[in-house]
């Protein structure tokens, strides 16, 4: 790097064509195909941030998590993904996640962890198990054995009943006392001729018949009322009987059943004691197993509790059967390792999980079946990794994270429920352990501002992995990047590229950078540009990415997006924009600026005028006066005006107004690397002496007259270059650039070219009055005297004037 | 045939089990295109009960409490209204028009024409889930010179239709007939009962043939034990759905009814 450093050049003196370009040379690169050369091993230049994501990783205490900053495309998903990747791999895969019926409490499902792999086996088994009780129940209870027993109990019941009541008849009759049905119940009547007595014969009777049958009549109401009494305990003991019955019938049918599927998860205790729950819930409800053709209680009888006639087919048998379904909401099954899963749409249900409603005949249902995973419980017992800006902008999605962050459980509710704006009875179901490496992925600004404003990011996100945005353009570096390039052609299927072209990658990666001393680490258009050549190629029917389509890949995306830049170019050549490019001017010089269009930037050159009377002192920015200049463009011309006042306000009141301007500009103004070229306009303007038009300067300045560097530089250059070019090049244009920029320089190779043919010409600078001398071609110290001349004949004139204000002698 | 039927007569009352009776009567009402009438029989002997001074009914709810004339007739009544509005909606439900009369009196105060139809329910409500007393309208369909159907409180929708036969008479057609045209409505099956000497009579075949004709039924002859009780035990097994018997060549009819009806979990039609 030492031959592009301060000594290489002498300031004031046009650069050699090699300090406008550093080449990358082909024939220093070790293969002749890219194919060659092995992947690269790691990210370029982003061995800081490959640290901290490393050590984040074997941190297992709580708040070790990462957020990843650094400038878009630098490479933060795929490197985040590929160390993640790495390391989930050697880690042991996290079990299965099943939501199950809580037959205590429906309200609240029950969670289950299956070693992985096995949960859909459990449904699988769930399943077999209860379509196979939909056949074997019925058939139970259509067994003659069943039928007979039933029977039994019927009968056992009934006897009971006759037999009380039977008795109660009989007896009654002996004594001319008849049981009779009333619509409410019964009563007890004497009878005559086999009817109910009438008043007027019952009043006939002699007293001691009349109180004879009131005395039998009161013995049989008070046997009629115990009987009465003992008919809901009989009927309790009767529905306990037929229930007993079918419970066993049940049971002996599911037993051997389920035993079957409890002999696959003897060493799962929480299986085991699910399936326990599944079978009593069975037996206690066996009529949903049933079909309407049931086998109908004993004839004659309205038994209690019998099977009952409810279908067992079709949509409403389905969501009875529903409960005894297996809800694997996450499967690891086939999974290798811990699982890295990236969510790019961060809203709070996508990370926690959600749970889902039905429409049944105008109302919302749901059960455990509509449970849904989010991202964390997928991401559990591994890694998650998201974008901090979708998440933070996205619906209360970094609430719902730092919420299961801090607790170390994901909940599933609705937005409503964490939020507390629902009443609704919803599903509450049991809340999952949360064991999970959180990496988020976003902007430096993004990452600042969470530090300052959020008192849970620092706690939750222990761990910044700083991206770098370029890395040092050494040896080492170009071979790795040259990897690098080969590494992304192969994972993106393209053509090899041969040496040259790979050579011309680099190239550009330096002038991506702005520095050719630097290497761009973002990928992102690296990969565009490898992608776009590779295409060229193809349109070409070449099997090798040669240089030729490399260029035309940058070529093509600069003409893609130029039509501003040219239309302003035109402009300039067809003068309705007013930029000179020979001649001299006084208080006159070419500024030039930037101007980004989407990922390209393109430099424009601006006449900048000053002019200058007897004043106050003032230098008026007219930019700032008319609001469109920003803070910077108002520092650097207050600095100049620093500049002045140290350099000839000394001795000699400044006694001076100036006004700077960047003429034809419409738009806002900012940055201070103009204030150079805005100085030497007002110098020339105070000292008259003329600025040569074919040159254009940038840079900024101290108070002490010294050029500093801007950015920039080769856009601004190319700018200026095409602008000549246009108007044809007469060998004495050029630019003149901070010397601090020098090591910046990757211009087009037009533009070298144009050097090398002695063309156009890049003139470092190091201080004011070495750029002064270069634009006008006057010593500095005649210009200095000039101006000093000027200032002191502007200070005589204002104090003349204000001795005739004030009536003194002129 | 049974013949043309003017009215479907649904005999009702405060003790029985109406609904499936109503719901029986307005099908066949339905079916025949006639009028379904409904009858209530406000019971002359619970009003005669609860004149005398120590009346008294026991309840499951309430347990025992004074009758009173004024209880009784209110509970008369809403057991009325109720059967009333079940009438109704049965017969909405098939399309066949209805009236309705409440009548104080006895069972046999039911008033049945031979143009009609009578169906009464065999069950009356029970106490405790399963004591029951006695079905009370024997006094009207034993003497009823209309056919009549002794409705089972459940409904039986599969199934045989079965008819007992005991000749080749006019009685006996007309039961087989009834039997082919209900069993016809559902494209089900009739199991034809008979006595072996009948089965054997020559021509039997051809005349059971004749008189189904033009029915879409599947038709089952099974013989009818010599020994009574194992008559109606033969009839208990079959898994039928309704149970079709000729009542002029039988003597011993009335007894055996009961028998049959108390045994059987279904329908029992009488032809005349």
């Amino acid at each position: 790097m030492a031959d592009r450093g301060p000594e290489a050049f002498t300031s004031g003196e046009p650069l050699s064509p090699a300090l406008l370009r550093r080449r990358c040379a082909p024939e220093e690169l070790p293969f002749a195909l890219s194919s060659e050369l092995a992947d690269a091993p790691a990210q370029l230049g982003q061995e800081r941030a490959a640290e901290a994501v490393e050590f984040a990783l074997r941190m297992r205490q709580k708040g070790y998590n990462v957020y990843a900053l650094g400038p878009p495309g630098t490479g933060r998903h795929q490197l985040v993904e590929d160390l993640l990747r790495r390391r989930a791999a050697a880690e042991s895969t996290p079990p299965d996640l099943c939501y199950v019926n809580n037959f205590a409490d429906p309200q609240k499902p029950r969670r289950l962890d299956l070693p992985a792999g096995q949960g859909a086996g459990l449904a699988a088994a769930m399943k077999k198990l209860i379509d196979e009780l939909r056949i074997a129940l019925p058939a139970a209870f259509e067994r003659d054995e069943y039928r007979a027993r039933r029977e039994v109990v019927e009968q056992q019941f009934k006897g009971h009943n006759e037999e009380a009541f039977g008795g109660l008849q009989k007896s009654a009759e002996a004594k001319g006392i008849t049981l009779i049905r009333t619509p409410m119940g019964l009563a007890l009547a004497p009878q005559r001729d086999g009817k109910v007595m009438q008043r007027e014969d019952f009043d006939a009777l002699p007293e001691d018949e009349r109180k004879r049958i009131e005395t039998d009549l009161a013995a049989a109401q008070t046997e009629l009322e115990t009987i009465m009494r003992q008919v809901p305990q009989w009927e309790r003991e009767h529905r306990e009987a037929a229930r007993e019955l079918n419970r066993e019938t049940t049971g002996f049918a599911v037993a051997s059943l389920i035993g079957e599927t409890r002999a696959g998860y003897g060493d799962l205790p929480d299986v085991l004691e699910y399936l326990d729950a599944v079978e009593r819930d069975i037996k206690e409800n066996v009529d949903d197993f049933l079909p309407p053709s049931a086998p109908a209680s004993p004839q004659g009888q309205q038994a209690e509790g019998p099977p009952a006639a409810t279908p067992s087919e079709g949509p409403a048998a389905e969501m009875r059967f529903r409960r005894y379904q297996v809800n694997v909401i996450v499967d690891n099954g086939g999974r290798q390792g811990a699982p890295v899963v990236y969510e790019d749409n961060p809203t709070y249900q996508n990370l926690v999980g959600r749970v889902e409603h039905l429409a049944r005949f105008g109302a919302l249902i749901t059960d455990f079946n509509l449970i849904l995973a989010g991202a964390l419980h997928r991401a559990n017992g591994g890694y998650l990794i998201l974008d901090a800006e979708r998440l933070i902008a996205g619906t209360f999605g970094w609430q719902g994270l730092k919420r299961a962050l801090q607790s170390g459980e994901i909940r599933i509710e609705s937005l409503e429920q964490a939020l507390a704006v629902a009443s609704t009875v919803t599903l509450q179901p049991e809340p999952i352990a949360l064991d999970v490496k959180v990496v988020l992925v976003g902007s430096p600004t993004l990452y600042y501002l969470l530090s300052q404003h959020d008192e849970d990011f620092a706690s939750l996100f222990k761990i910044a992995a700083d991206f770098n945005d370029r890395v040092a353009r050494s040896g080492d570096a170009t071979l790795l990047y040259a990897r690098v390039i080969a590494t992304i052609v192969r994972r993106e299927h393209l053509r090899a590229f041969d040496r040259d072209a790979v050579a011309r990658v680099i190239e550009q990666s330096a002038r991506l950078a702005g520095d050719s001393e630097r290497l761009s680490t973002s990928m992102r258009s690296t990969i565009e540009l490898l992608q776009e050549a590779d295409q060229l190629a193809a349109d070409a029917g070449k099997e090798v990415v040669g240089v030729a389509e490399v260029e035309g890949a940058i070529d093509a995306k600069i003409r893609r997006g130029d039509r501003i830049y040219r239309r302003m170019q035109e402009e300039i050549g067809r003068r309705t924009i007013r930029i000179e490019t020979d001649g001299a001017e006084i208080g006159q010089i070419n500024g030039l600026s930037v101007i980004s269009l989407g990922d390209l930037a393109f430099g424009n050159p601006t006449r900048i005028t000053a002019q200058v009377r007897m004043g106050r002192g003032e230098v008026v920015d007219i930019e700032r006066e008319v609001q469109l200049g920003g803070p910077l463009h108002s520092k650097g011309v207050l600095i100049l005006t620093g500049f002045l006042g140290g350099r000839f306000g000394q001795t000699r009141p400044l006694s001076l107004h100036a006004s700077l301007v960047f003429e034809q500009s419409y738009g806002g103004v900012d940055g201070d690397s103009a204030s150079a070229a805005e100085l030497f306009a007002l110098l020339s303007a105070l000292s008259e002496v003329p600025i040569r038009q074919c040159f254009a300067v940038t840079g900024s300045v101290d108070q002490h007259g010294v050029i500093q560097a801007i950015g920039g530089a080769n856009e601004k250059i190319e700018g200026f270059f095409d602008i000549c070019r246009a108007g044809g090049l007469t060998g004495r244009q050029g630019v003149i650039i901070p010397a601090s920029n020098v090591k910046h320089l990757m211009l087009r190779a037009d533009v070298v070219a144009a050097a090398e043919a002695g063309q156009f010409q890049v003139i470092p600078m190091a201080t004011i009055d070495q750029g002064l001398e270069l634009l006008t071609g006057v010593p500095i110290d005649t210009i200095n005297q000039k101006i000093a001349a000027r200032l002191d004949d502007f200070a005589a004139k204002a104090a003349a004037l204000a001795r005739a204000v004030a009536g003194g002698p002129p | 045939m049974i013949g043309t039927i003017r009215r479907v007569v649904v005999a009702l009352d405060a003790v029985s089990e109406n609904r499936a009776t109503i719901d029986a009567a307005a099908r066949l009402a339905a079916r025949w295109k006639s009028r379904l009438h409904g009858v209530f029989i406000e019971d002359d002997e619970l009003l005669r009960l609860a004149v005398l001074p120590f009346a008294r009914q026991v309840t499951l709810g309430f347990g025992a409490e004074t009758l009173t004339v004024v209880a009784a007739e209110r509970q008369l009544r809403a057991y009325a209204e109720r059967s009333r509005s079940q009438l109704a909606a049965a017969a909405r439900g098939h399309g066949v028009e209805w009236s309705f009369e409440t009548v104080r009196g006895t069972a046999g105060s039911v008033s049945v024409a031979t143009s009609d139809f009578l169906v009464a329910g065999t069950s009356t409500r029970p106490i405790g889930g399963h004591f029951r007393v006695e079905c009370r309208w024997w006094s009207v369909v034993e003497p009823s010179p209309a056919s009549f159907l002794l409705a089972h409180r459940e409904t039986r929708a599969q199934g045989a239709v079965v008819c007992v036969l005991r000749s080749r008479g006019p009685a006996s057609e007309r039961a087989l007939d009834a039997a082919a045209q209900l069993a016809d409505n559902d494209g089900g099956r009739l199991t034809v009962i008979c006595p072996p000497e009948l089965a054997a009579e020559p021509g039997f075949t051809d005349w059971l043939s004749q008189r189904l004709a033009g029915h879409a039924i599947r038709t089952e002859v099974e013989l009818l034990p010599a020994e009574p009780t194992a008559q109606i035990r033969h009839i208990v097994e079959l898994d039928c759905r309704l149970v079709t018997i000729e009542s002029d060549a039988d003597q011993a009819l009335p007894g055996r009814l009961r028998e049959i009806v108390a045994r059987v979990s279904c329908d029992v039609l009488v032809v005349r």
